[in-house]
């Protein structure tokens, strides 16, 4: 009994702050800053209302979709098939490994070690302020743990399998696809997942690579009203409201995997 | 060589979003603005105070930050291990700080922290204290802490969610034997558990200590490094002096400087977890 009781202090502890964003989103500002602090108060949506009626943070809003969706995609489409290759095709010796290692390794480079470089390049090839240069960008950022989860779940398929629809005389492309990945579905569902959240929380590439409003993401979109307006702490609260939603979501379909998701800092920008 | 192709697209997009940048900053860490070679960008760092202060905050942050997130999340992960009904729950909720935006984070904690309006200060004031000395991150003593306290909230799950797992495989016939025999709680603690997890505290030890020694998004949302250079780290002096100076062959130096201290340290773990595993 006294553990469930420290048990539930201790998720109190985690939950109390974002319990008191949300009420700071719907609260009207008298209530805001009402002393003592109030923990229970009538809701308003008016805060929420300010900020979808705001067209720059709607944009955000769609370009937060874009980069997550697109760089998920495109990640899968180049990972997918590297994982599979380094797992079951034939390789001179070691290169898998070398070559798996090295693909792995970019995780460990620090992202302001790769931005002012990739901030340069993309400034001389005008590229900046795009959102399909961010969406490169975060391409690159998932590769690593998309091959890393990949190869995890692809060498859990029995190879018999494999070899059957081989001797069958399926190419190794029909393996892939018509065999090998119908079974390996929850993993891909769960690795895509997995990049969709680390580019929506993504914040230090977005700030850097684009400046502008029309390519800006939701976290630079809130962090520049946090800077610009601290007063207006509703909109601040709602956007944040915002931006955690989809995240929980996502992270709720997928609970079977998030330890192995998570172990190699998925979900960190 | 049919098997290249297939790694083709994955790693000529690494290597151009990685590689040609890591070449880049060799480049111009070695090159002056006027475009000769030169060390200059190197010795500049000996004799860089700020530099040196940026460091040292990053060195106490990574080191407190990591010390807290790991015996918060180990005796976390005890706790909900040893609770029977409503584990599930409990660990759903436990995570869900570690989910979010780092920038709502950062928001929810700016919230918090505010002296006049804040919940802190509010709820102090409304049990009579008199918090007005207490400026959390507004005030240069304790900006750092303030921001290393929001680390530990948001990462501690983190740790608790990778020991959790652990613990669900330890051999349960040593650890029920043990207890048949009359050892302690405590002997079956520190003499057998904790060998078993120390594994798996190195790993969390490892990929936490990546992550931190880079921090970055929680210092620029809570206090852009300030007040003063109080909260300053290595990343953000890096981004101050490429994207508000423009000195990109200094940032570079720093880059690098920053890349091998990541790698060692991360060589340094990475050897100490192999024999075990």
């Amino acid at each position: 009994m006294r553990r469930l009781v420290l048990a539930l202090l201790a998720a109190t502890a985690g939950l109390a702050p974002v319990y008191w964003l949300v009420t700071i989103a719907l609260k009207t500002e008298v209530d805001q800053f009402a002393q003592p602090p109030q923990w229970l108060f009538h809701p308003t949506f008016e805060h929420f209302q300010a900020l979808l009626g705001n067209r720059s943070m709607e944009q955000a809003l769609w370009n937060s979709v874009i980069a997550a969706v697109g760089s998920t995609i495109c990640a899968l489409a180049a990972g997918v098939p590297a994982a599979y290759a380094l797992n079951s095709l034939p390789w001179p010796a070691g290169w898998a490994d070398r070559i798996g290692f090295w693909i792995l390794s970019n995780r460990l480079l620090p992202p302001i070690v790769t931005i002012v470089p990739l901030f340069l390049m993309l400034r001389d090839l005008h590229l900046l302020n795009s959102i399909w240069s961010l969406t490169a960008v975060y391409t690159a950022f998932h590769l690593p743990f998309v091959v890393w989860m990949m190869r995890g779940f692809l060498a859990e398929v029995p190879p018999e399998i494999e070899e059957a629809a081989r001797l069958d005389g399926a190419s190794s492309w029909g393996v892939l696809w018509s065999i090998v990945l119908p079974l390996v579905r929850p993993g891909l569902a769960a690795t895509a997942a997995f990049c969709v959240i680390a580019a929506w929380n993504e914040f230090l590439f977005a700030l850097i690579l684009t400046q502008t409003g029309a390519a800006s993401t939701l976290p630079v979109g809130i962090a520049s009203r946090v800077t610009q307006y601290e007063i207006k702490w509703g909109v601040m609260a709602a956007g944040g409201v915002l931006a955690m939603l989809p995240v929980l979501l996502f992270a709720g379909l997928t609970q079977r995997y998030l330890v192995r998701g998570l172990s190699l800092g998925a979900v960190k920008g | 060589m049919k098997s290249f192709w297939w790694v083709a697209p994955a790693v000529s997009v690494l290597a151009v979003m990685s590689l040609y940048p890591l070449a880049f900053l060799v480049l111009s860490g070695f090159h002056s603005s006027s475009g000769e070679w030169t060390l200059q960008n190197f010795t500049r760092m000996a004799s860089d105070r700020m530099l040196g202060e940026a460091l040292w905050h990053t060195a106490l942050f990574v080191t407190v930050a990591l010390t807290l997130e790991l015996l918060f999340g180990l005796v976390l992960a005890l706790l909900i291990d040893s609770v029977r009904r409503g584990r599930g729950l409990l660990r759903t909720t436990i995570m869900v700080p570690m989910l979010l935006p780092p920038v709502v984070a950062a928001v929810v904690w700016r919230l918090i922290y505010n002296p006049q309006f804040g919940l802190l200060n509010g709820t102090l004031r409304a049990f009579g204290a008199d918090p007005s000395a207490l400026t959390w991150t507004n005030g240069e003593g304790g900006a750092l802490w303030s921001v290393i306290a929001v680390d530990v909230w948001e990462w501690t799950p983190f740790v608790f969610l990778l020991v959790s797992a652990a613990l669900q495989s330890l051999p349960q016939e040593a650890l029920e034997a043990a207890r048949v025999d009359g050892a302690s709680r405590w002997r079956v603690f520190f003499d057998i558990e904790l060998p078993l997890l120390k594994p798996v505290l190195l790993l969390a030890a490892m990929l936490r200590g990546i992550d931190l020694i880079r921090v970055f998004d929680q210092v620029f949302m809570l206090t852009q490094g300030g007040p003063g250079f109080a909260t300053e780290t290595i990343s953000l002096y890096i981004y101050r002096t490429a994207f508000r100076f423009f000195d990109f062959g200094y940032a570079a130096a720093m880059s690098i400087l920053l890349l091998i201290i990541a790698t060692f340290l991360a060589r340094r773990l990475a050897r100490q977890l192999r024999p075990q595993a």
